[in-house]
């Protein structure tokens, strides 16, 4: 007999795992929802990165969808929580007189938009985060921003999906190898473990959804792997308690890409990313690199970015080093996720592309992608993230 | 910031234990340029330890197999090797070793390079065994040998395997009571390797004299018994000890307790392999001989070119095994140089010296039953606090693969790397007693060092 479901979410990191939690919400209790992933829950690029819910100002679209999405965050850990959100808010800094004249800007960004943001001199810093370098004079406190542990946040978010839809079934160490097509309709998905038939398959595959796609019978999808290195140190040597940006990670990280995605010879960039986590522990970013599914470690790049944090926070200089690591940002083209239908394929949804947002945005796009395949309202207008905008 | 410093030689040594020295030995006789480096403050690896300059001899004597060390140290130093001890390395390329030490940052250079790493202590979780006064036996040794302290005054020792042994003459020697010695494994596997072990007669003298030590201490060594569990008020004071079946598992309704300040546990070693799967290094997991070991060719060669690895690295054997091996390794890149021909003389005698190793390892193959020691609540990663029951938790969502179980309960995300935890952790969370551990996936800094050493990194 063959096995099947009703809905089958291939990717179990944050956004798959978050399209499982908010599905689960909306559909009938008996629904069989699958979730398949080749690898461990959270394995992937959702394990391997930061846990900034960042609330970014650069345009209001943009402040919608965040704000939007760190307020499902913020419920999430009002019910339970579980993978250690902690509230500290985020300080852009700056080094130069250029950068420094981006903080008022930044701040004005959040106050249209109808928020709070805050330029410290240097004593206000200094008071805020002794641990600062001594010769900075100036930065911007937004509170809005947090940090969670995504690995177990993707646990608690399968946990209430499963209160809601006793009968969900997810699936570590599952890949999809193919996929049948009735017409152009989604038939099955063929995992190394057997068939599933089923008429509704979402691909939150990150890095991998154009492959994913590919095997729909799908063209390939313009997502992309942007490299991260990250250091973490021992527990208890931070020497901040906020999370610390250059200001100028918005404009690297957000901004106009300089280069081509597909190019191979991508020298890559960092802007300082220091995140002080429950432990006392800190994670040093961020670098961003194309250079495909690369995950070695880059060393010039990672001895500039802990440079970078040093001046910074000149403590982390002694404090121990205790592993790096690579993540693979899924980058889309044009910098904005996917999440909808892909109208091509009957059946077929995408939810993915957030490059280095996936965390902070995963519940809000899980929510809007639920909110699409059982056709009630969505939350926050989801046209331009609709997949068809590459449906030529 | 620390000052960036470069050394050049012929060949770079990763660790000073026998494996290291008899290496170091042989290449700097030949006229190369030999830098070892070791973390350690004193050259020796674990076994010949030193202690520090000054210290009076410990009580009893030294084992036969020690006299073999002061030799080797002995020669060493009189040759014009580079030795940095205090010396952390923390990444390594072909011909090239980064090290930090007292805070600066070092690189080698040099052509080939030699990987003595030695072993960790395998830790077994069981409840009560993160408390103060609960220490391995590596432990013991640093302490007594190393800085010539008594870590306590009436201990336990319990494990399994041959270290149970200079655990136990260390403590007699620092005067500690040692109330019990229990050896998990059961008896008769241990007799009947026994011919095998006394046929080599380094083996046999070094048996001997240990056994005369225990008699003369009068502490009988109790076969099929470990400690089920320890606890106390801050520290330990007392630890349950119990009978174990043929594979380890705690015999229920046979505990009894010992009032103790100090549990010394030893179930043998897990070879270091870090620093070659570094380097890219092909491993293989080899249950006789501690767990995933680095593969080498008859001469100590690894599956990259100009890196050879001689030792514990190549799996556990012991310290005889280890100086044979890094004689060898020494012998293979001087031939591998074209200086002098190889031979078959030395590596037939490391080929019979590891068969020696394996006969007496085999008698004390892990028991996987001990893992049912561990109750929900103890911990099964010390670096991150993880008890077992949400380690479990963890496989059942995330899956058991270490990666899985790590990203599910941060176990293994520590400090250690999954040093101490990695060899048990996936067989306690999945409840799969014998599951082997994956493969570890190494990241630079090989060993934690300080980001400022990672900033002032010569380049290669
Ligand atoms: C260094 C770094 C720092 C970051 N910092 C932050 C931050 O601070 N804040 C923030 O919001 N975001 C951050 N991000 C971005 C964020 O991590 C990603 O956007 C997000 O994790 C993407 O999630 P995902 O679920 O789409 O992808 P993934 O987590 O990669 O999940 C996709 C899953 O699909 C599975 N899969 C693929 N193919 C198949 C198949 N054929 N069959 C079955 N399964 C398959 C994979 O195994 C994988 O588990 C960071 C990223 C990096 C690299
Ligand atoms: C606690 C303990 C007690 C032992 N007692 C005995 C005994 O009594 N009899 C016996 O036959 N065998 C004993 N052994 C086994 C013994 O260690 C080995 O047989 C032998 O020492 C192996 O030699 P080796 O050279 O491979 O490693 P080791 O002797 O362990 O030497 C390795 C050296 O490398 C150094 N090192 C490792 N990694 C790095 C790095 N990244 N950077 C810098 N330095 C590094 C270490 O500090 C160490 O000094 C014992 C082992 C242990 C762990």
């Amino acid at each position: 007999m063959v096995e099947t479901a009703d809905l089958v979410v291939v990717g179990g990191g944050i956004v798959g795992c978050s399209v499982v939690h908010q599905l689960a919400r909306l559909v009938p209790r008996e629904t069989r929802i699958v979730l398949l992933d080749r690898g461990p829950i959270a394995g992937a690029t959702s394990g391997s990165s930061m846990g900034h819910l960042m609330v970014t100002p650069d345009d209001p679209q943009s402040y919608a969808l965040t704000a939007a999405s760190v307020r499902l965050w913020r419920d999430l850990q009002a019910r339970g929580g579980g993978f250690d959100f902690q509230d500290t808010g985020a300080l852009y800094l700056a080094d130069t007189d250029e950068d420094a004249a981006l903080l008022p800007v930044l701040r004005d960004q959040f106050t249209a938009v109808g928020d709070r943001a805050e330029v410290l001199d240097g004593r206000a810093l200094r008071s805020l985060e002794p641990g600062l370098a001594e010769d900075l004079d100036a930065a911007l406190f937004y509170p809005g921003d947090a940090v969670v542990l995504p690995m177990p946040a993707c646990a608690v978010m399968l946990q209430e999906a499963r209160a809601c839809c006793p009968g969900l079934d997810v699936r570590p160490g599952c890949a999809v190898v193919g996929v049948d097509r009735d017409g152009d309709r989604i038939a099955a998905v063929r995992t190394e473990h057997g068939a599933i038939a089923t008429r509704t398959l979402v691909n939150a595959t990150g890095v991998w959804a154009p492959a994913l796609a590919e095997l729909c019978g799908a063209p390939r999808l313009p997502i992309f792997p942007r490299a991260g290195n990250l250091a973490v140190t021992a527990h208890w040597t931070t020497p901040v308690r906020t999370q610390l940006l250059e200001v100028s990670y918005l404009r690297f990280a957000h901004g106009a890409a300089a280069v081509d995605p597909t190019r191979t010879d991508d020298p890559g960039g960092h802007a300082v990313n220091v995140q002080p986590q429950s432990n006392g522990s800190c994670l040093i970013g961020s670098t961003r690199q194309f250079r495909g599914m690369d995950r070695t470690l880059n060393p010039q790049l990672l001895r500039r970015s802990l440079q970078r944090a040093i001046r910074y926070a000149p403590g982390l200089a002694a404090a121990p080093i205790v592993r790096t690591w690579v993540g693979l940002r899924p980058y889309a083209i044009d910098k904005h996720p996917l999440i909808g239908p892909w109208p091509p394929v009957r059946g077929l949804w995408i939810a993915a592309g957030h490059e280095g947002l996936g965390i902070t945005l995963g519940p809000i796009t899980g929510r809007l992608l639920a909110q699409q395949v059982v056709g009630v309202p969505c939350d926050v207008d989801p046209q331009p993230y609709l997949p068809a905008r590459f449906c030529a | 910031m620390s000052e960036a410093r470069v050394l050049d030689a012929d060949v770079g040594v990763i660790g000073a234990g026998p494996a290291g020295l008899a290496a170091a030995r042989r290449l700097a006789a030949a006229g190369l340029r030999v830098v070892v480096l070791d973390e350690a403050p004193q050259p020796g690896g674990q076994i010949f330890r030193q202690a520090p300059p000054g210290a009076p001899a410990l009580p009893g004597g030294e084992p036969p197999s020690h006299h073999a060390g002061h030799e080797l140290l002995a020669a060493a130093a009189a040759l014009p090797i580079v030795w940095c001890a205090g010396a952390t390395v923390w990444d390594a390329q072909p011909g090239r070793l980064w090290f930090e030490r007292d805070g600066a940052s070092w690189l080698v250079r040099c052509r080939e390079i030699v990987l003595a790493p030695g072993a960790y202590d395998r830790c077994i979780p069981f409840p009560g065994w993160t408390l103060p006064g609960v220490v391995t036996a590596g432990a013991v040794q640093v302490m007594v040998r190393g800085f010539g302290v008594a870590p306590g005054r009436r201990a336990l020792v319990a494990g399994s395997g041959p270290l149970l042994l200079p655990t136990i003459t260390a403590l007699v020697a620092a005067g500690v009571e040692v109330v019990a010695a229990l050896e998990a494994a059961p008896r008769w596997p241990a007799l009947r390797a026994l011919p095998r072990v006394l046929g080599n007669g380094a083996r046999r003298r070094e048996a001997f004299w240990y056994a005369r030590r225990l008699l003369a201490a009068g502490v009988r060594l109790r076969w099929g018994h470990t400690v089920f569990a320890c606890d106390g008020d801050g520290r330990v004071q007392r630890a349950v000890v119990g009978r174990v079946t043929a594979d380890g598992r705690p015999v229920r309704g046979s505990e009894r307790t010992l009032a103790v300040d100090l549990v010394a546990v030893g179930f043998g070693l897990v070879p270091s392999i870090e620093l070659g799967l570094r380097l890219g290094c092909a491993a293989r997991h080899d249950a006789v001989r501690g767990g995933h070991r680095l593969e080498v060719d008859a001469a100590q060669r690894t599956s990259v070119a100009s890196v050879y690895a001689a030792g514990e690295i190549c799996g556990i054997g012991g310290a005889q095994v280890a100086a044979a091996e890094g004689e060898l390794a020494a012998a293979a890149i001087l031939a591998d140089r074209g200086t002098v021909q190889l031979g078959a003389a030395l590596p037939r005698r490391v080929a019979a010296e590891r068969r020696a190793a394996d006969a007496l390892l085999r008698a004390f193959a892990p028991l996987p039953g001990l893992h049912a020691l561990a109750t929900p609540d103890t911990i099964v990663c010390r670096c991150e606090d993880v008890p077992l029951q949400r380690a479990q938790a963890a496989a059942a969502v995330h899956g058991g693969s270490a990666r899985a179980i790590k990203v599910g309960c941060r176990a293994g995300m520590g400090p250690c790397q999954a040093r101490i935890c990695g060899p048990s952790l996936q067989a306690l969370a999945t409840g799969a007693a014998d599951r082997v551990m994956d493969l570890p996936v190494v990241q630079v800094p090989v060993k934690p060092v300080g980001a400022a050493t990672i900033v002032d990194a010569p380049p290669g």
